[in-house]
């Protein structure tokens, strides 16, 4: 019986040898990158040219809200009030994905469900859109000048999102790289942008700039005190060479509803989606920016689950999370910006 | 040469094992109930005044009457939670614990068959019932599909249209899938089974683990654990209906359950190669 304890070596290795594996892989080091002001690793960014690639993404969001379930039908809402519920969705679940950037104008965005997939697909000027769940597709043409707009698709990607906040953010805020990351197994640039006001909930958003092709691999936005960040995008899986061309010809399958949607650009925009007399109007610059949005429908706040979701405060009900403030005021419009409530009041009362 | 003799044996034990496994009468009936899920799925909706409309019933349901062939993808999605592991419960759990508790462990053990090889065994056949579950619900939803629905072109989630030869691979993908999942579970029942003489109480401990995993994996609390617990890719293989494949779950799926089977394989060593067999 001495020997009996050998026998439970294996279950004692077999756990080391797990957790070192796992252990090795997550560290195994980025290579290091030349030094690089702030500066220069802005303009890698912006410069950077046209890459074809496929990569699979990941999105977590946790900005002290509880999650809403994709698809909440709201009772009786529509328009604006199934568009806040859908942006807040988009705000307060996970979402993993794939995108695929053929040539100049071609993309695939591919949002995953557990058992179905939305798919935004670009190919010069025919966009299409497919929800697996409804079986729906809807096509559009874009106009030869919407050039542009042939991105919109990408709009939940690093990519998207990190020129976005460049464009923003840029003339107010300090820049600053960090040490080195390693995002889908490429070294890249920490570009750290700290906002120069205090007048924001934003603590900092930090940008992964590949260190090779510029390409923004991973957003981070951190919001004001918090260690952990709020929003996270991220590649997991990133591969340079060009997707396959058929991936970009989309033919809507037998028996799906199909919709031709009329071209104006709005209609892309997804979750901003307005019609014309909606668009909102924005107040103050960069950071403290508050977009103030006319819902012209009273109702929208004595939807039961906006109702739940807000508190009722100075001038109108209040959805606060770490990083947004939405302030849905007494005469129906709705004023969103990343700063504390105060601001919103200021600029609901000034207008 | 004792080495190729033992060799040898170890083969004509796999062999007896396998012939006992397949000649039970509970075996048959376990493989007839999870036949019967695909059957009964494709009878109900051919009888149905209305086929399902997208997003009605269980996920895919709407696509079996396309193609036939989505009649074996949508039993799967409804046998792998619950029906699938239960029967891979009853195998593994019963094991060693089901010859202990007959009595014929220790005929086993006097055989020159020693206890690693009859774990290797045991745990073999258990695999091969893995195999014949999952391909026996696969199967028989193709077959019951293609008779009922015919087979034509197959939409996949990505909105994309795929052809018969695919949706044969795919579906024989899926099913693979489905049966490296099993192979985790099929381990800590092994291990379990070590544990007791008693079947019925191993069987039903591994099948309370596989609801007891799964119902942690719907905490969010508990998200840091999720990616290991061996349920976690069950339903991971929508991602095989995708265009192109996403390869990603598939293969964190089977690192995830080799490391069950050696973690667990080798605690089933731990207590099979010192406990005393007293009957």
């Amino acid at each position: 019986m001495a020997r009996t304890w050998s026998r439970w070596l294996p279950a004692a290795v077999v756990p080391l040898v797990i957790a070192g594996s796992v252990a090795f892989a997550a560290q195994a080091g980025a290579e290091d990158l030349p030094e690089r002001s702030p500066g220069d690793v802005l303009a890698l960014l912006a410069d950077r040219g046209h890459q074809p690639f496929s990569g699979e993404f990941e999105q977590t969001s946790d900005v002290g809200l509880p999650q809403l379930p994709g698809g909440v039908e709201v009772p009786g809402g529509d328009g604006d009030a199934a568009a806040v519920t859908s942006a807040l969705e988009a705000l307060t679940s996970d979402h993993t994905g794939r995108v695929f950037v053929g040539e100049e104008h071609q993309a695939r965005l591919q949002v995953f469900d557990t058992f179905g997939e939305r798919d935004v697909i670009v190919n010069g000027s025919d966009v299409w859109v497919y929800e697996s769940a409804e079986n729906a597709a809807a096509h559009t043409t874009l106009p030869a000048d919407a050039g542009d707009h042939a991105t919109t698709g990408e709009q939940l990607t690093p990519d998207a999102i990190a020129d976005r906040v460049v464009e923003a953010a840029v003339p107010t805020t300090e820049l600053s790289v960090r040490e080195d990351v390693e995002v889908a197994g490429r070294a890249a640039y920490d570009l750290v942008l700290t906002p120069r006001t205090d007048a924001t909930l934003v603590g900092e958003v930090a940008i992964a700039v590949d260190g090779e092709t510029g390409q923004p691999l991973q957003v981070t936005v951190t919001a004001r005190g918090e260690q952990a960040p709020a929003f996270r995008v991220a590649y997991t899986l990133l591969d340079l060479t060009a997707p396959d061309a058929d991936l970009f010809a989309f033919t809507p399958p037998a028996g799906a509803d199909v919709e031709e949607v009329s071209p104006p650009a709005e209609a892309l925009q997804g979750d901003e989606t307005r019609s014309p007399d909606h668009e909102p109007t924005v107040i103050g610059t960069g950071w403290e920016s508050v977009a103030i949005i006319e819902a012209g429908e009273r109702a929208l706040a004595d939807q039961p689950l906006l109702t739940q979701l807000t508190s009722a405060v100075d001038g109108g009900r209040l959805l606060s999370t770490d990083l947004v403030n939405v302030l849905i005021a007494d005469d129906g419009r709705v004023l969103v910006g990343a700063v504390p409530l105060e601001r919103l009041q200021a600029a609901a009362g000034s207008e | 040469m004792p080495g190729e003799k033992s060799r040898t044996h170890g083969g004509a034990l796999l062999v007896s094992e396998l012939r006992v496994l397949f000649r039970r009468r509970r075996t048959w009936a376990m493989l007839a109930a999870l036949a019967s899920i695909p059957v009964l799925m494709a009878v109900v909706v051919r009888l149905s005044a209305e086929p399902p409309g997208p997003g009605e019933g269980p996920p895919f349901l709407d696509q079996v009457t396309n193609n036939g062939m989505f009649v074996a993808v949508t039993a799967l999605v409804l046998t792998t939670p619950l029906f699938l592991p239960l029967t891979v419960a009853v195998v593994s759990g019963d094991a060693i614990a089901g010859e202990a508790s007959l009595g014929t462990l220790r005929y086993l053990l006097v055989a020159p068959a020693g206890r690693v090889r009859l774990l290797v065994v045991k745990y073999a056949s258990a695999v091969a019932f893995c195999l014949a579950a999952s391909g026996t619900v696969l199967l028989t939803g193709w077959a019951i599909g293609a008779a009922l629905f015919g087979t034509g072109e197959a939409t996949l989630l990505s909105g994309d249209t795929i052809g018969v030869g695919d949706a044969v691979v795919r579906s024989l993908l899926v099913g693979a899938h489905v049966t490296i999942c099993m192979l985790g579970l099929a381990a800590v029942g092994l291990f379990i089974s070590t544990l007791t003489d008693a079947g019925v109480g191993a069987m039903a401990a591994v099948a309370v683990l596989t609801i007891v995993a799964q119902v942690l994996g719907q905490l969010d609390q508990l998200a840091w654990l999720h990616p290991w617990l061996f349920t976690h890719h069950w339903l991971a293989f929508a991602d095989l209906l995708r265009e192109p494949i996403v390869w990603t779950s598939f293969m964190q799926n089977a690192l995830l359950q080799a490391a069950y089977v050696a973690f667990f394989g080798a605690l089933a060593y731990g207590r099979f190669s010192t406990k005393d067999v007293l009957s």
